[in-house]
Protein backbone atom coordinates (compact mmCIF):
# COMPACT_ATOMS: atom_id res chain seq x y z
CA UNK A 1 0.00 0.00 0.00
CA UNK A 2 2.80 2.39 0.93
CA UNK A 3 4.54 1.62 -2.38
CA UNK A 4 1.40 2.36 -4.36
CA UNK A 5 0.81 5.58 -2.42
CA UNK A 6 4.39 6.70 -3.07
CA UNK A 7 3.95 5.95 -6.76
CA UNK A 8 0.72 7.97 -6.88
CA UNK A 9 2.45 10.94 -5.24
CA UNK A 10 5.31 10.53 -7.72
CA UNK A 11 2.76 10.68 -10.57
CA UNK A 12 1.52 14.02 -9.19
CA UNK A 13 5.03 15.41 -9.26
CA UNK A 14 5.83 14.28 -12.78
CA UNK A 15 2.85 15.66 -14.73
CA UNK A 16 1.90 19.31 -15.24
CA UNK A 17 -1.77 19.05 -14.17
CA UNK A 18 -1.24 19.15 -10.38
CA UNK A 19 1.25 22.03 -10.75
CA UNK A 20 -1.32 23.97 -12.78
CA UNK A 21 -3.84 23.33 -9.99
CA UNK A 22 -1.24 24.62 -7.51
CA UNK A 23 -0.79 27.75 -9.62
CA UNK A 24 -4.57 28.28 -9.71
CA UNK A 25 -4.64 27.87 -5.93
CA UNK A 26 -1.98 30.53 -5.51
CA UNK A 27 -3.73 32.97 -7.88
CA UNK A 28 -7.07 32.55 -6.10
CA UNK A 29 -5.32 32.80 -2.72
CA UNK A 30 -3.64 36.04 -3.82
CA UNK A 31 -7.04 37.42 -4.72
CA UNK A 32 -8.27 36.29 -1.30
CA UNK A 33 -5.42 38.12 0.38
CA UNK A 34 -6.19 41.34 -1.48
CA UNK A 35 -9.90 40.92 -0.68
CA UNK A 36 -9.11 40.73 3.04
CA UNK A 37 -7.68 44.26 2.82
CA UNK A 38 -10.70 45.70 1.04
CA UNK A 39 -13.19 47.27 3.41
CA UNK A 40 -16.63 47.15 1.85
CA UNK A 41 -19.36 49.69 2.30
CA UNK A 42 -19.81 53.21 1.04
CA UNK A 43 -16.60 54.29 -0.56
CA UNK A 44 -14.66 51.05 -0.66
CA UNK A 45 -11.31 51.50 1.04
CA UNK A 46 -8.09 49.56 1.27
CA UNK A 47 -6.65 48.95 4.68
CA UNK A 48 -5.37 46.43 7.18
CA UNK A 49 -7.97 44.04 8.59
CA UNK A 50 -8.57 44.41 12.33
CA UNK A 51 -11.69 42.46 13.18
CA UNK A 52 -11.38 38.77 14.01
CA UNK A 53 -13.48 37.86 11.02
CA UNK A 54 -11.35 39.83 8.56
CA UNK A 55 -8.15 38.51 10.07
CA UNK A 56 -9.47 34.97 9.66
CA UNK A 57 -10.26 35.74 6.05
CA UNK A 58 -6.66 36.73 5.57
CA UNK A 59 -5.34 33.54 7.22
CA UNK A 60 -7.75 31.47 5.16
CA UNK A 61 -7.25 33.33 1.91
CA UNK A 62 -7.17 29.96 0.11
CA UNK A 63 -10.78 29.28 1.06
CA UNK A 64 -11.98 30.80 -2.20
CA UNK A 65 -10.02 28.15 -4.09
CA UNK A 66 -11.00 25.06 -2.13
CA UNK A 67 -14.34 24.43 -3.84
CA UNK A 68 -12.66 24.31 -7.24
CA UNK A 69 -9.13 22.99 -6.78
CA UNK A 70 -10.00 20.43 -4.10
CA UNK A 71 -12.22 18.27 -6.32
CA UNK A 72 -10.11 19.10 -9.37
CA UNK A 73 -6.99 17.45 -8.00
CA UNK A 74 -8.83 14.21 -7.24
CA UNK A 75 -10.54 14.22 -10.62
CA UNK A 76 -7.24 14.69 -12.46
CA UNK A 77 -5.71 11.86 -10.43
CA UNK A 78 -8.25 9.34 -11.74
CA UNK A 79 -9.44 10.62 -15.10
CA UNK A 80 -5.95 11.56 -16.29
CA UNK A 81 -5.07 7.86 -16.14
CA UNK A 82 -8.00 6.90 -18.35
CA UNK A 83 -7.40 9.80 -20.72
CA UNK A 84 -3.79 8.82 -21.37
CA UNK A 85 -4.35 5.07 -20.86
CA UNK A 86 -1.84 5.03 -18.00
CA UNK A 87 -4.53 3.09 -16.14
CA UNK A 88 -3.33 -0.02 -18.02
CA UNK A 89 0.17 0.36 -16.58
CA UNK A 90 -1.19 1.17 -13.12
CA UNK A 91 -3.42 -1.92 -13.06
CA UNK A 92 -0.61 -4.16 -14.29
CA UNK A 93 1.50 -3.07 -11.33
CA UNK A 94 -1.41 -2.95 -8.88
CA UNK A 95 -4.06 -5.38 -10.13
CA UNK A 96 -6.20 -4.99 -7.00
CA UNK A 97 -8.30 -2.05 -8.04
CA UNK A 98 -9.58 -1.22 -4.57
CA UNK A 99 -5.99 -0.77 -3.39
CA UNK A 100 -5.22 1.49 -6.36
CA UNK A 101 -8.32 3.64 -5.79
CA UNK A 102 -7.61 3.91 -2.06
CA UNK A 103 -4.03 4.99 -2.80
CA UNK A 104 -5.34 7.61 -5.22
CA UNK A 105 -7.70 8.94 -2.55
CA UNK A 106 -4.88 9.18 -0.02
CA UNK A 107 -2.48 10.79 -2.50
CA UNK A 108 -5.11 13.32 -3.58
CA UNK A 109 -5.85 14.15 0.04
CA UNK A 110 -2.16 14.71 0.68
CA UNK A 111 -1.84 16.90 -2.44
CA UNK A 112 -4.91 18.81 -1.20
CA UNK A 113 -3.03 19.49 2.03
CA UNK A 114 -0.03 20.65 -0.02
CA UNK A 115 -2.29 23.12 -1.85
CA UNK A 116 -3.65 24.45 1.43
CA UNK A 117 -0.17 24.80 2.92
CA UNK A 118 0.90 26.64 -0.25
CA UNK A 119 -1.91 29.14 0.32
CA UNK A 120 -0.69 29.65 3.90
CA UNK A 121 2.85 30.21 2.61
CA UNK A 122 1.50 32.84 0.21
CA UNK A 123 -0.24 34.55 3.12
CA UNK A 124 3.09 34.58 4.95
CA UNK A 125 5.10 36.00 2.06
CA UNK A 126 2.48 38.34 0.59
CA UNK A 127 -0.24 38.95 3.17
CA UNK A 128 1.94 39.54 6.22
CA UNK A 129 4.18 42.22 4.61
CA UNK A 130 1.05 43.90 3.27
CA UNK A 131 -0.49 43.76 6.75
CA UNK A 132 2.60 45.32 8.32
CA UNK A 133 2.80 48.04 5.69
CA UNK A 134 -0.85 48.93 6.31
CA UNK A 135 -0.28 49.15 10.04
CA UNK A 136 -1.99 45.90 11.01
CA UNK A 137 -1.04 43.55 13.84
CA UNK A 138 0.86 40.36 13.03
CA UNK A 139 0.22 39.04 16.55
CA UNK A 140 -3.51 39.43 16.05
CA UNK A 141 -3.20 37.55 12.76
CA UNK A 142 -1.17 34.71 14.29
CA UNK A 143 -3.83 34.30 17.01
CA UNK A 144 -6.36 33.45 14.28
CA UNK A 145 -4.31 30.62 12.78
CA UNK A 146 -5.49 27.86 15.17
CA UNK A 147 -9.22 28.47 14.57
CA UNK A 148 -8.78 28.53 10.79
CA UNK A 149 -5.90 26.31 9.67
CA UNK A 150 -7.02 22.79 10.76
CA UNK A 151 -10.50 23.12 9.30
CA UNK A 152 -9.25 24.58 6.04
CA UNK A 153 -6.61 21.86 5.67
CA UNK A 154 -9.31 19.27 6.28
CA UNK A 155 -11.58 20.89 3.70
CA UNK A 156 -8.86 20.84 1.03
CA UNK A 157 -7.99 17.20 1.76
CA UNK A 158 -11.52 15.87 1.92
CA UNK A 159 -12.73 17.73 -1.18
CA UNK A 160 -9.78 16.19 -3.02
CA UNK A 161 -10.94 12.75 -1.87
CA UNK A 162 -14.44 13.65 -3.06
CA UNK A 163 -12.86 14.51 -6.42
CA UNK A 164 -11.39 10.99 -6.62
CA UNK A 165 -14.89 9.64 -6.11
CA UNK A 166 -16.27 11.87 -8.87
CA UNK A 167 -13.42 10.81 -11.15
CA UNK A 168 -14.07 7.14 -10.45
CA UNK A 169 -17.73 7.67 -11.30
CA UNK A 170 -17.21 9.81 -14.41
CA UNK A 171 -14.08 8.63 -16.20
CA UNK A 172 -14.30 11.26 -18.94
CA UNK A 173 -12.01 14.03 -17.73
CA UNK A 174 -13.80 16.98 -19.32
CA UNK A 175 -17.22 15.77 -18.17
CA UNK A 176 -15.94 15.19 -14.63
CA UNK A 177 -14.27 18.61 -14.41
CA UNK A 178 -17.35 20.39 -15.78
CA UNK A 179 -19.55 18.45 -13.39
CA UNK A 180 -17.41 19.26 -10.35
CA UNK A 181 -16.92 22.95 -11.11
CA UNK A 182 -20.54 23.32 -12.16
CA UNK A 183 -21.62 21.63 -8.95
CA UNK A 184 -19.38 23.85 -6.87
CA UNK A 185 -19.95 27.22 -8.52
CA UNK A 186 -23.47 26.97 -9.90
CA UNK A 187 -25.59 23.99 -9.02
CA UNK A 188 -24.96 23.75 -5.29
CA UNK A 189 -25.47 27.45 -4.43
CA UNK A 190 -28.58 27.64 -6.62
CA UNK A 191 -29.96 24.42 -5.16
CA UNK A 192 -29.33 25.60 -1.61
CA UNK A 193 -31.11 28.89 -2.26
CA UNK A 194 -34.04 27.37 -4.14
CA UNK A 195 -34.69 24.64 -1.59
CA UNK A 196 -34.49 27.13 1.26
CA UNK A 197 -36.73 29.60 -0.57
CA UNK A 198 -39.48 27.12 -1.38
CA UNK A 199 -39.23 24.57 1.43
CA UNK A 200 -37.31 26.39 4.19
CA UNK A 201 -34.93 23.46 4.36
CA UNK A 202 -31.17 24.03 4.76
CA UNK A 203 -29.25 21.82 2.32
CA UNK A 204 -26.22 22.17 4.52
CA UNK A 205 -24.94 18.66 3.88
CA UNK A 206 -23.84 19.21 0.28
CA UNK A 207 -20.05 19.04 -0.33
CA UNK A 208 -19.23 22.74 -0.39
CA UNK A 209 -21.54 23.41 2.55
CA UNK A 210 -19.72 20.65 4.41
CA UNK A 211 -16.37 22.21 3.51
CA UNK A 212 -17.68 25.54 4.80
CA UNK A 213 -18.78 23.87 8.03
CA UNK A 214 -15.40 22.17 8.42
CA UNK A 215 -13.66 25.50 7.93
CA UNK A 216 -16.11 26.92 10.45
CA UNK A 217 -13.61 29.10 12.26
CA UNK A 218 -13.28 30.99 9.01
CA UNK A 219 -16.73 30.86 7.53
CA UNK A 220 -18.65 31.77 10.67
CA UNK A 221 -16.54 34.85 10.91
CA UNK A 222 -15.56 34.96 14.56
CA UNK A 223 -17.06 37.41 17.07
CA UNK A 224 -17.68 40.49 15.03
CA UNK A 225 -16.63 39.81 11.49
CA UNK A 226 -18.70 39.05 8.45
CA UNK A 227 -19.61 35.47 7.71
CA UNK A 228 -18.40 34.15 4.39
CA UNK A 229 -21.31 31.74 4.10
CA UNK A 230 -24.66 33.02 5.27
CA UNK A 231 -26.41 29.66 5.55
CA UNK A 232 -26.86 27.74 8.72
CA UNK A 233 -23.97 25.30 8.60
CA UNK A 234 -23.44 21.97 10.28
CA UNK A 235 -21.01 21.85 13.17
CA UNK A 236 -17.39 21.50 12.01
CA UNK A 237 -17.20 17.83 12.94
CA UNK A 238 -20.54 17.00 11.37
CA UNK A 239 -19.48 18.83 8.21
CA UNK A 240 -16.23 16.89 8.21
CA UNK A 241 -18.04 13.58 8.63
CA UNK A 242 -20.50 14.48 5.87
CA UNK A 243 -17.60 15.34 3.56
CA UNK A 244 -15.94 12.01 4.39
CA UNK A 245 -19.25 10.34 3.55
CA UNK A 246 -19.38 12.16 0.20
CA UNK A 247 -15.84 11.04 -0.60
CA UNK A 248 -16.29 7.45 0.52
CA UNK A 249 -19.77 7.22 -1.02
CA UNK A 250 -18.81 8.48 -4.46
CA UNK A 251 -15.59 6.42 -4.43
CA UNK A 252 -17.51 3.23 -3.55
CA UNK A 253 -20.16 3.98 -6.15
CA UNK A 254 -17.47 4.69 -8.73
CA UNK A 255 -15.57 1.56 -7.75
CA UNK A 256 -18.56 -0.75 -8.12
CA UNK A 257 -20.03 0.87 -11.23
CA UNK A 258 -17.08 2.12 -13.27
CA UNK A 259 -13.63 1.53 -11.84
CA UNK A 260 -13.98 -2.27 -11.83
CA UNK A 261 -14.99 -2.39 -15.47
CA UNK A 262 -12.90 -4.03 -18.15
CA UNK A 263 -9.96 -1.99 -19.42
CA UNK A 264 -9.99 -2.80 -23.11
CA UNK B 1 14.73 -15.96 -13.81
CA UNK B 2 12.90 -19.21 -14.51
CA UNK B 3 9.52 -19.03 -16.20
CA UNK B 4 6.29 -20.79 -15.36
CA UNK B 5 3.59 -22.07 -17.72
CA UNK B 6 0.77 -19.87 -18.94
CA UNK B 7 -2.42 -21.92 -19.03
CA UNK B 8 -5.70 -20.94 -20.63
CA UNK B 9 -8.64 -23.27 -20.04
CA UNK B 10 -12.14 -22.89 -21.47
CA UNK B 11 -11.70 -19.14 -21.66
CA UNK B 12 -14.74 -17.27 -22.92
CA UNK B 13 -15.50 -13.57 -23.13
CA UNK B 14 -18.71 -12.03 -24.36
CA UNK B 15 -19.21 -8.29 -24.84
CA UNK B 16 -22.98 -8.10 -24.93
CA UNK B 17 -24.05 -10.29 -27.81
CA UNK B 18 -20.57 -10.47 -29.30
CA UNK B 19 -18.39 -13.44 -28.37
CA UNK B 20 -14.81 -12.20 -28.52
CA UNK B 21 -13.27 -15.41 -27.18
CA UNK B 22 -14.92 -18.83 -27.18
CA UNK B 23 -13.73 -21.72 -25.05
CA UNK B 24 -10.08 -21.05 -25.75
CA UNK B 25 -7.51 -23.55 -24.47
CA UNK B 26 -3.75 -23.47 -24.81
CA UNK B 27 -0.51 -23.63 -22.85
CA UNK B 28 2.68 -21.60 -23.24
CA UNK B 29 5.70 -23.38 -21.82
CA UNK B 30 8.82 -21.96 -20.12
CA UNK B 31 11.93 -21.78 -22.22
CA UNK B 32 9.98 -21.37 -25.44
CA UNK B 33 8.65 -18.49 -27.50
CA UNK B 34 4.98 -19.12 -28.17
CA UNK B 35 3.44 -17.19 -31.04
CA UNK B 36 -0.19 -16.25 -30.41
CA UNK B 37 -1.31 -15.74 -33.96
CA UNK B 38 -4.49 -14.70 -35.66
CA UNK B 39 -5.99 -12.04 -37.88
CA UNK B 40 -7.22 -8.72 -36.50
CA UNK B 41 -10.33 -9.22 -34.38
CA UNK B 42 -9.48 -12.85 -33.58
CA UNK B 43 -9.60 -12.22 -29.82
CA UNK B 44 -5.85 -12.13 -29.15
CA UNK B 45 -5.77 -8.84 -27.26
CA UNK B 46 -8.87 -9.72 -25.24
CA UNK B 47 -7.27 -13.03 -24.26
CA UNK B 48 -4.03 -11.39 -23.17
CA UNK B 49 -5.96 -8.78 -21.19
CA UNK B 50 -7.90 -11.54 -19.45
CA UNK B 51 -4.57 -13.15 -18.54
CA UNK B 52 -3.53 -9.86 -16.99
CA UNK B 53 -6.76 -9.20 -15.08
CA UNK B 54 -7.61 -6.13 -17.15
CA UNK B 55 -10.65 -7.85 -18.63
CA UNK B 56 -12.73 -10.30 -16.61
CA UNK B 57 -13.61 -13.59 -18.34
CA UNK B 58 -17.23 -14.56 -18.82
CA UNK B 59 -16.11 -18.11 -18.00
CA UNK B 60 -12.97 -20.21 -17.90
CA UNK B 61 -9.56 -19.53 -16.41
CA UNK B 62 -6.33 -17.90 -17.48
CA UNK B 63 -3.46 -18.54 -15.08
CA UNK B 64 0.24 -17.90 -14.80
CA UNK B 65 2.05 -20.60 -12.88
CA UNK B 66 -1.33 -21.78 -11.64
CA UNK B 67 -2.33 -18.41 -10.17
CA UNK B 68 -4.56 -15.64 -11.37
CA UNK B 69 -2.60 -12.50 -12.16
CA UNK B 70 -4.28 -10.50 -9.41
CA UNK B 71 -3.28 -13.11 -6.83
CA UNK B 72 0.43 -12.88 -7.60
CA UNK B 73 2.32 -11.35 -4.67
CA UNK B 74 4.49 -9.16 -6.89
CA UNK B 75 2.89 -9.13 -10.35
CA UNK B 76 5.51 -6.92 -12.02
CA UNK B 77 8.35 -9.05 -10.72
CA UNK B 78 6.78 -12.23 -12.10
CA UNK B 79 5.14 -11.05 -15.31
CA UNK B 80 6.20 -8.36 -17.75
CA UNK B 81 3.60 -7.15 -20.22
CA UNK B 82 3.76 -5.07 -23.37
CA UNK B 83 0.21 -4.25 -24.38
CA UNK B 84 0.01 -1.00 -26.28
CA UNK B 85 2.41 1.74 -27.17
CA UNK B 86 0.06 4.49 -26.05
CA UNK B 87 -0.24 4.01 -22.30
CA UNK B 88 2.00 6.91 -21.34
CA UNK B 89 1.32 10.39 -20.07
CA UNK B 90 2.71 12.51 -22.92
CA UNK B 91 4.17 15.09 -20.52
CA UNK B 92 5.98 12.56 -18.39
CA UNK B 93 9.63 11.82 -19.11
CA UNK B 94 10.61 8.25 -19.97
CA UNK B 95 12.74 7.87 -16.86
CA UNK B 96 9.89 9.14 -14.68
CA UNK B 97 7.48 6.69 -16.33
CA UNK B 98 9.75 3.79 -15.43
CA UNK B 99 10.43 5.18 -11.95
CA UNK B 100 6.68 5.38 -11.36
CA UNK B 101 6.41 1.64 -12.10
CA UNK B 102 9.51 0.79 -10.07
CA UNK B 103 8.22 2.61 -6.98
CA UNK B 104 4.80 0.91 -7.10
CA UNK B 105 6.33 -2.52 -7.74
CA UNK B 106 9.00 -2.19 -5.06
CA UNK B 107 11.81 -2.50 -7.61
CA UNK B 108 15.19 -0.90 -7.01
CA UNK B 109 15.34 2.45 -8.87
CA UNK B 110 18.83 1.53 -10.19
CA UNK B 111 17.06 -0.99 -12.39
CA UNK B 112 15.51 1.90 -14.36
CA UNK B 113 18.86 2.80 -15.91
CA UNK B 114 19.58 -0.87 -16.64
CA UNK B 115 16.40 -1.36 -18.66
CA UNK B 116 16.88 1.97 -20.43
CA UNK B 117 20.29 0.69 -21.53
CA UNK B 118 18.75 -2.67 -22.44
CA UNK B 119 16.27 -1.15 -24.92
CA UNK B 120 18.62 1.57 -26.14
CA UNK B 121 16.73 4.57 -24.77
CA UNK B 122 19.29 5.97 -22.32
CA UNK B 123 20.08 8.98 -24.50
CA UNK B 124 16.39 9.90 -24.68
CA UNK B 125 15.45 9.10 -21.09
CA UNK B 126 14.96 12.73 -20.10
CA UNK B 127 12.71 13.51 -23.05
CA UNK B 128 8.95 13.70 -22.64
CA UNK B 129 7.25 10.61 -24.04
CA UNK B 130 4.89 12.78 -26.11
CA UNK B 131 7.81 13.45 -28.45
CA UNK B 132 8.69 9.78 -28.89
CA UNK B 133 8.20 7.89 -32.14
CA UNK B 134 6.03 4.77 -32.13
CA UNK B 135 9.13 2.59 -32.19
CA UNK B 136 10.60 4.40 -29.18
CA UNK B 137 7.33 3.98 -27.30
CA UNK B 138 7.40 0.26 -28.03
CA UNK B 139 10.91 0.10 -26.62
CA UNK B 140 9.79 2.02 -23.54
CA UNK B 141 6.90 -0.42 -23.06
CA UNK B 142 9.39 -3.25 -23.30
CA UNK B 143 11.65 -1.51 -20.78
CA UNK B 144 8.69 -1.28 -18.37
CA UNK B 145 7.97 -4.96 -18.86
CA UNK B 146 11.59 -5.90 -18.10
CA UNK B 147 11.88 -3.74 -14.96
CA UNK B 148 11.05 -6.57 -12.59
CA UNK B 149 13.26 -9.09 -14.46
CA UNK B 150 10.17 -11.32 -14.80
CA UNK B 151 10.08 -15.00 -15.68
CA UNK B 152 7.05 -14.53 -17.90
CA UNK B 153 6.76 -12.07 -20.79
CA UNK B 154 3.43 -11.33 -22.46
CA UNK B 155 3.66 -9.12 -25.53
CA UNK B 156 0.81 -7.91 -27.72
CA UNK B 157 1.99 -7.03 -31.23
CA UNK B 158 5.38 -5.76 -29.99
CA UNK B 159 6.75 -5.32 -33.50
CA UNK B 160 4.21 -2.63 -34.37
CA UNK B 161 6.05 0.56 -35.22
CA UNK B 162 9.50 -0.99 -35.18
CA UNK B 163 11.74 -0.53 -38.20
CA UNK B 164 13.40 -3.60 -39.78
CA UNK B 165 16.44 -3.13 -37.56
CA UNK B 166 14.19 -2.93 -34.52
CA UNK B 167 12.29 -6.05 -35.54
CA UNK B 168 15.55 -7.96 -35.94
CA UNK B 169 16.62 -6.75 -32.51
CA UNK B 170 13.26 -7.81 -31.02
CA UNK B 171 13.55 -11.29 -32.54
CA UNK B 172 16.98 -11.81 -31.05
CA UNK B 173 15.83 -10.36 -27.74
CA UNK B 174 12.84 -12.70 -27.45
CA UNK B 175 14.95 -15.70 -28.39
CA UNK B 176 17.49 -14.70 -25.75
CA UNK B 177 14.78 -14.39 -23.08
CA UNK B 178 13.43 -17.86 -23.90
CA UNK B 179 16.95 -19.31 -23.86
CA UNK B 180 17.21 -18.11 -20.25
CA UNK B 181 14.21 -20.27 -19.37
CA UNK B 182 11.57 -17.56 -19.43
CA UNK B 183 8.07 -18.05 -20.81
CA UNK B 184 7.45 -15.76 -23.78
CA UNK B 185 3.96 -15.38 -25.23
CA UNK B 186 3.88 -12.98 -28.15
CA UNK B 187 0.89 -12.11 -30.30
CA UNK B 188 0.97 -11.00 -33.89
CA UNK B 189 -1.16 -10.82 -36.99
CA UNK B 190 1.96 -10.66 -39.15
CA UNK B 191 2.88 -14.30 -39.26
CA UNK B 192 5.86 -14.00 -41.54
CA UNK B 193 7.73 -11.91 -38.98
CA UNK B 194 7.04 -14.53 -36.30
CA UNK B 195 8.26 -17.52 -38.28
CA UNK B 196 11.87 -16.86 -37.38
CA UNK B 197 11.14 -16.23 -33.72
CA UNK B 198 8.63 -18.70 -32.33
CA UNK B 199 9.02 -22.29 -31.19
CA UNK B 200 5.33 -22.97 -30.72
CA UNK B 201 2.24 -21.45 -32.24
CA UNK B 202 -1.30 -20.95 -31.02
CA UNK B 203 -3.51 -19.93 -33.92
CA UNK B 204 -6.88 -18.36 -33.22
CA UNK B 205 -9.62 -17.01 -35.40
CA UNK B 206 -13.00 -15.59 -34.45
CA UNK B 207 -12.18 -16.22 -30.79
CA UNK B 208 -11.62 -19.95 -31.24
CA UNK B 209 -8.52 -22.11 -31.24
CA UNK B 210 -7.60 -23.27 -34.75
CA UNK B 211 -4.28 -24.94 -34.10
CA UNK B 212 -1.70 -25.38 -31.36
CA UNK B 213 1.69 -27.01 -31.27
CA UNK B 214 5.32 -26.72 -32.33
CA UNK B 215 5.69 -24.70 -35.49
CA UNK B 216 7.47 -27.59 -37.23
CA UNK B 217 4.74 -30.16 -36.56
CA UNK B 218 2.03 -27.71 -37.49
CA UNK B 219 3.53 -27.14 -40.91
CA UNK B 220 3.39 -30.88 -41.50
CA UNK B 221 -0.38 -30.82 -40.96
CA UNK B 222 -0.93 -28.81 -44.08
CA UNK B 223 -1.85 -30.93 -47.07
CA UNK B 224 1.08 -31.12 -49.47
CA UNK B 225 0.64 -30.21 -53.10
CA UNK B 226 2.50 -30.47 -56.41
CA UNK B 227 2.58 -28.10 -59.36
CA UNK B 228 2.92 -29.90 -62.71
CA UNK B 229 3.50 -28.42 -66.19
CA UNK B 230 2.27 -30.84 -68.81
CA UNK B 231 0.96 -30.88 -72.41
CA UNK B 232 -1.75 -33.32 -71.23
CA UNK B 233 -3.56 -31.51 -68.43
CA UNK B 234 -6.91 -33.22 -69.01
CA UNK B 235 -5.39 -36.71 -68.71
CA UNK B 236 -3.41 -35.68 -65.66
CA UNK B 237 -6.56 -34.37 -63.94
CA UNK B 238 -8.37 -37.60 -64.72
CA UNK B 239 -5.57 -39.82 -63.44
CA UNK B 240 -5.14 -37.76 -60.30
CA UNK B 241 -8.84 -37.90 -59.52
CA UNK B 242 -8.78 -41.67 -59.92
CA UNK B 243 -5.99 -41.69 -57.32
CA UNK B 244 -8.23 -39.66 -54.95
CA UNK B 245 -6.10 -36.56 -55.27
CA UNK B 246 -7.49 -33.05 -55.86
CA UNK B 247 -6.17 -31.66 -59.16
CA UNK B 248 -6.93 -28.15 -60.43
CA UNK B 249 -5.82 -26.72 -63.75
CA UNK B 250 -4.77 -23.29 -62.57
CA UNK B 251 -3.47 -22.12 -65.96
CA UNK B 252 -3.25 -23.61 -69.45
CA UNK B 253 -0.97 -26.62 -69.12
CA UNK B 254 -0.40 -26.17 -65.38
CA UNK B 255 -2.11 -28.39 -62.84
CA UNK B 256 -1.84 -28.10 -59.07
CA UNK B 257 -2.47 -31.44 -57.37
CA UNK B 258 -3.47 -31.03 -53.74
CA UNK B 259 -2.65 -33.89 -51.42
CA UNK B 260 0.18 -35.13 -53.61
CA UNK B 261 3.82 -35.75 -52.68
CA UNK B 262 6.61 -36.37 -55.27
CA UNK B 263 7.08 -40.01 -54.19
CA UNK B 264 3.41 -40.67 -55.01
CA UNK B 265 2.71 -38.43 -57.98
CA UNK B 266 5.94 -39.20 -59.89
CA UNK B 267 5.36 -42.96 -60.25
CA UNK B 268 1.64 -42.35 -60.88
CA UNK B 269 2.31 -40.11 -63.88
CA UNK B 270 5.08 -42.40 -65.13
CA UNK B 271 2.90 -45.48 -64.99
CA UNK B 272 0.23 -43.62 -66.96
CA UNK B 273 2.84 -42.36 -69.45
CA UNK B 274 1.87 -38.71 -69.00
CA UNK B 275 4.43 -36.28 -70.38
CA UNK B 276 5.75 -33.92 -67.73
CA UNK B 277 7.82 -30.82 -68.48
CA UNK B 278 8.16 -29.71 -64.89
CA UNK B 279 7.04 -30.95 -61.47
CA UNK B 280 7.70 -29.10 -58.19
CA UNK B 281 6.48 -29.31 -54.61
CA UNK B 282 4.44 -26.28 -53.68
CA UNK B 283 6.24 -24.46 -50.90
CA UNK B 284 3.79 -23.24 -48.33
CA UNK B 285 4.96 -20.55 -45.98
CA UNK B 286 3.61 -19.75 -42.56
CA UNK B 287 1.42 -17.05 -44.06
CA UNK B 288 -0.39 -19.56 -46.27
CA UNK B 289 -0.68 -21.98 -43.39
CA UNK B 290 -2.21 -19.21 -41.35
CA UNK B 291 -4.68 -18.30 -44.08
CA UNK B 292 -5.67 -21.91 -44.51
CA UNK B 293 -6.23 -22.39 -40.80
CA UNK B 294 -8.12 -19.18 -40.22
CA UNK B 295 -10.33 -19.30 -43.30
CA UNK B 296 -10.78 -22.80 -44.69
CA UNK B 297 -10.90 -24.56 -41.34
CA UNK B 298 -12.79 -21.72 -39.78
CA UNK B 299 -15.52 -21.97 -42.34
CA UNK B 300 -17.13 -18.69 -41.28
CA UNK B 301 -16.73 -15.32 -42.83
Amino acid sequence: MIRVLRSELFKFRTTPGPWVVLAVTLVLSALGIVAAFVNPGFGVSFGAPHSIGRLRELVGAGYGAVGIVGPLIGILCVTGEYRHKVITTSLLVTPRRGVLLFAKALASGIWGIVLCVASFVLVAVMGVPLLVSEGGSVDALVRQIPPVAPGLIGAFALLAVFGVGVGALVKNQIAAVVLAIGLSLVLEPVLVELVYHFFHIELNWLPNQDAAALAGGLTRGGQNGPSVVPNELLSWWAGGLALVAWGVGTALLGYFTTFRRDVT
Amino acid sequence: MQGVPIEVRGLTKRFGKVSAVRGLEFTAQPGRVTGFLGPNGAGKTTTLRMLLNLVSPTSGTATIGGSNYRDLAFPSRNVGAVLEATSFHPSRRARSHLSMIAIAAGIDRDRVQEVLDLVGLSADAKRKVGGYSLGMRQRLELAGAMLGDPGVLILDEPANGLDPQGIAWLRAFLRHLASEGRTVLVSSHLLAEMAQTVDDVVIVSEGELRAEGPLSSLAAQVRPSMRVRTPEPARLVSVAKDARLVPTEVAPGIVVVDGAVPEQLGPLLASNQIVVYEMVSEHRGLEELFLELTTSLGGRS
